[in-house]
């Protein structure tokens, strides 16, 4: 039974992952959190849905373009919200605001087109399952995790090993010296966009694929973000331990205690963590760099 | 000119602030001259109708307003009611939510001054409409509303102006216990519930107590929350327990069907039984097998002639699948204007009287035997059995 547990909790980790590292992506960047960012993840749902169900596309080409439409959301995000606000130099906090209106707008949008209905793809993986030793394992859980297992070993090669990603932490570091050194800072920052919102797409078509697909399914950004906070605030790699680590979490909770009593755990975590070590499990202690 | 630029932003939105303030109507509304008239305006009668029209739900909401739009359509041609005297159906749209629902029954009373309303299907939305329709004297008829609080309150003392077409939660979990143990044989049983859903956590409770007055056990009482989609862990549980049946209360075809699944991943392979939450032509479909052979109990639904000839009748017009929901729109409609005939007059009061004196009334969804005490009917149920992608009728439990 805790294998089976702790099997589910990481399954359920998993998606939170992917959802975790592009969330984290843009807060290591621009220091400020995308509550969106759970939208851009039932846009490109949606999406898939449109262009599987109501357009008939065959079911991998349609992932590929709701993974696409979210990475294109993403960047209109950037380019047309916040690039405006970092520009005026505004503080952080309205970046966070205009984050927290476009996610009720997408989430507004998404009901007023399609309405509350809980709908899924028309491409049906049969119920199969694995058993190893006394736990049973969903054969789209091993997809879904191999699919969310080569991405980030792919972007965390990227952030470590290219120009890109050298120019990525630069602008983290510092995005006026970046720039004064040659960095095309824009450019770059829409870049991230594009890929964090891709990563948001696949999460949410593997999301969709898992359970339904909903307007209000992009609340599960509030699990990256504790998940993020978790493994530390600009940590991609943390982000990533978190969201496995509170996908257990919640699991066990739901399981061995009380379902209701889940959330109550996830958020108390993360209180506790936030006072006795606020910068999350790998997270750097940053001050103010000088 | 960024100074004229913000202040025209600013006049913008609070005049769009200031526009939606208005009203929360619904989609469709064939209205006449709608909001002005009088209630007691001479030739048409208004009756309202809330329910849950946009949101998750929203194919029974709808199906019932169409339902009732159609009944009213055909008395109409029938002459009306009263010496000829037209009805109007006022929709508006409760979103299934209380506080929506609340406030959509009060616009519809103050605003288009109806005599009467029909819905809403959730309990935890007419329980506080039961108060408010005491307040305002003004009946309102639940349809698929099955806990007890919605006639009744907790001190026991009846709601004079709430009535609802339907069995209550007791009498429906109390139904499905004795037929999982006296036909269907089980002992062992599984209880999954939703924390915090009033409908969930009163039927469960109903069928515990049946259930174990019996002789039988429930080995695993698990509970999610309202929004959860991934019921593993508590499914992990369930299934260590062994047990031959799993009652699964839930409310939302969607979750059920994604529950079933999951449960199979599980290696859970014993019976599913539900109440009358899994009614909804989709279920099976969405379960993908998953749901084969398993149970739910619930009203009778299509299973009749007159039934399904409605049914087909509202689908085609509408273009819609056919929904048991209908059903309950047409009989709301019908009911009242058997109380109007009766009390003379399109007087709310009068209305109420009506009802409350109803003795058998005969609907589409079944013989309705009210009582004046509780305004709780007593109804014969029906069990459904699903095959490939669809449930199907299996027989009817008489009314106990």
């Amino acid at each position: 039974m805790f294998l089976q547990q702790l099997v589910t909790g990481i399954s359920v980790g998993g998606i939170y992952a992917l959802l975790a590292t592009g969330y984290s992506l843009i807060y290591s960047l621009l220091d400020f959190s995308n509550w969106a960012h759970g939208e851009f993840a039932m846009v490109s749902a949606y999406i898939a849905i449109v262009l599987s169900s109501f357009m008939g596309m065959p079911f991998v080409l349609a992932a590929v373009g709701g993974m696409a439409g979210g990475a294109l959301v993403s960047f209109l995000c950037e380019r047309f919200a916040y690039r405006r606000i970092r520009r005026n130099g505004a503080p952080n906090m309205f970046l966070m605001i205009a984050a927290m209106g476009l996610s009720n707008v997408f989430q507004q949008a998404a009901n007023l087109i399609f309405s509350g209905q809980y709908r899924s793809y028309p491409f049906k993986l049969p119920v199969s399952t694995i058993k190893v030793a006394s736990a049973y394992i969903g054969v789209l859980d091993l997809v879904s995790l191999a699919i969310t297992a080569v991405i980030i070993t792919i972007l965390v090669y990227l952030i470590n090993k290219t120009q890109f990603g050298l120019n990525v932490r630069a602008i983290a570091c510092n995005a006026h010296a970046a720039k004064v050194l040659g960095v095309k800072v824009d450019r770059c920052i829409a870049t991230v966009f594009v890929l964090a919102g891709a990563l948001a797409g696949v999460a949410g078509v593997l999301y969709g694929m898992k359970y339904n697909v909903f307007p209000t399914m992009g609340n599960v950004g509030l699990k990256a973000f504790i998940a993020s906070v978790i493994g530390g605030l600009g940590s991609v790699p943390g982000a990533i331990v978190g969201a496995i680590i509170l996908g257990v979490i919640e699991t066990f909770v739901s399981a061995f205690i009380s379902s209701s009593l889940r959330d109550f755990f996830s958020f108390a975590l993360l209180i506790v963590l936030l006072l006795v070590k606020p910068s999350g499990l790998f997270g750097v202690d940053v001050q103010d760099k000088a | 000119m960024k100074k004229i630029f913000s202040l025209l932003l600013t006049l913008t939105m609070v005049l769009s602030l200031a526009a939606c303030g208005g009203n929360s109507s619904t989609p469709s509304t064939p209205g006449e001259d709608g909001t002005q008239s009088d209630a007691a305006n001479s030739d048409t009668i208004k009756i309202g109708y809330v329910s849950d029209l946009t949101g998750a739900t929203a194919l029974w909401g709808t199906a019932g307003q169409y339902g009732a739009e159609l009944a009213i359509k055909q008395v109409n041609e029938n002459g009306g009611v009263l010496d000829g005297k037209m009805l109007e159906l006022v929709p508006m749209d409760g979103k299934g939510e209380p506080a929506d629902s609340v406030s959509a029954f009060k616009n519809l009373v103050e605003v288009h001054n109806i005599v009467a309303e029909i819905g809403t299907n959730f309990s935890s939305c007419n329980i506080p409409m039961a108060s408010v329709a005491d307040e305002v004297k003004v009946p309102i008829i639940g349809t698929a509303a099955s806990n007890e609080l919605v006639t009744v309150d907790e001190n026991g003392k009846l709601h004079p102006y709430s009535f609802r077409m339907c069995f209550i939660d007791s009498y429906l979990g109390t139904v499905i216990g004795n037929y999982a143990y006296d036909t269907l044989g089980s002992r062992n049983a599984a209880l999954f519930t939703v924390a915090g859903n009033t409908n969930s956590e009163s039927v469960g409770q109903f069928l515990r107590d049946a259930f174990t007055a019996k002789g039988g056990t429930i080995v695993a009482d698990e509970q999610c929350q309202d929004g959860d989609v991934d019921f593993r862990a508590q499914l992990a549980n369930i299934g260590a327990k062994n047990p031959d049946i799993v009652f699964v209360i839930m409310n939302d075809y969607a979750k059920n069907a994604t529950f079933a699944k999951q449960a199979r991943e599980m290696g859970i392979d014993c019976m599913l039984m539900g109440h009358d939450g899994w009614d909804s032509a989709q279920l099976a479909g969405e379960a993908e097998g998953a749901l084969e052979n398993c149970l739910y109990v619930s009203r009778i639904g299509f299973s009749t002639p007159e039934a399904k000839a409605f049914g087909e009748e509202v689908a085609k017009a509408y273009n819609i699948t056919m929904e048991g929901e209908c059903l309950f729109g047409h009989d709301g409609v019908m009911w009242l204007v058997d109380a109007i005939n009766r009390a003379g007059s399109a007087d709310p009061e009068a209305i109420r009287d009506a009802l409350e004196q109803t003795d058998v009334f005969e609907g589409l969804i079944g013989t309705l035997v009210m009582d004046p005490a509780t305004h709780n009917p007593s109804m014969a149920c029906a069990v459904y059995e699903c095959h490939g992608d669809s449930f199907e009728f299996k027989e009817i439990i008489e009314a106990q």
